[in-house]
């Protein structure tokens, strides 16, 4: 048992709060189901359960947590990631706020942003996969930074423009 | 899977690869991410070729 805060439908009929002595507090959304979004015990642990709308919730302020930084600090956030393959069949094996990327030929791609970044002062972080420590060694670069999308290329260390194995892309705002 | 293409600016081809956990149609994507103005077409990804060797060589047709 635990202290208890449902949200008002048409089940209870309006906010009900259920009250013990175990020093936790849930809060249960106006499903009707009874499903705890968020716990908070007496250490001040907060859980926020798995698969509710709650996990998918927005913060408007600047969100700080420490999580082995050392003190609480203000995290910066990835805006948009992907991961894809540059050879062969060109694919996207992995993405956020991506919807697509634009093959414009050998080692020229262009990631498009789902949702836009705010301005274009971002910082892209880029990789290159190899699938073998005998692969060909390069780098990648990035360049016509917009809100909506960014250019990225591929070269070999003598600068000619290569599809790589695996190309990651991050970008941070 | 399904791709789109469009024509580059120096007579070359453009193909966009979309992202599956983007929650777009290929049309939405093709609206979105097609430079305004360019023509396009929606193909299947076996009608790319997978040798890349001349990719700066692929036309649209």
């Amino acid at each position: 048992m635990a202290n208890i805060i449902t949200a008002g439908n048409s089940t209870n009929g309006g906010t009900a709060i259920t009250t013990d002595t175990s020093g936790t507090l849930n809060i249960v959304t106006g499903s009707g189901s009874g499903a705890t979004a968020i716990s908070v015990d007496a250490s001040q642990a907060t859980v926020f359960a798995a698969g509710v709308s709650g996990t998918t919730g927005s913060f408007s302020g600047n969100m700080s947590f420490n999580s082995g930084y050392g003190s609480a600090a203000v995290a910066y956030g990835c805006r948009a990631w992907v991961n894809f393959n540059g050879t062969g069949t060109v694919a996207i094996r992995g993405s956020g706020n991506v919807t697509s990327i634009t093959d414009n030929g050998t080692g020229e791609y262009t990631v498009n942003f789902t949702s836009a970044i705010t301005d274009a002062n971002y910082a892209t972080v880029l990789g290159q996969e190899r699938t073998r420590a005998s692969s060909d060694a390069g780098f990648v670069g990035s360049y016509s930074q917009s809100t909506t999308s960014v250019r990225i290329n591929t070269r070999n260390i003598a600068g000619a423009l290569i599809d790589f194995e695996g190309v990651d892309v991050a970008v941070f705002r | 899977m399904k791709r789109i293409i469009y024509p580059t600016d120096d007579g070359g081809v453009a193909i966009i690869v979309p992202a599956a956990e983007c929650g777009l149609t290929i049309e939405q994507i093709a609206a979105k991410d097609v430079p305004s103005g360019k023509s396009y077409k929606i193909v299947d990804v076996a009608d790319i070729p997978s040798d890349r060797t001349f990719r700066d060589a692929w036309e649209y047709a």
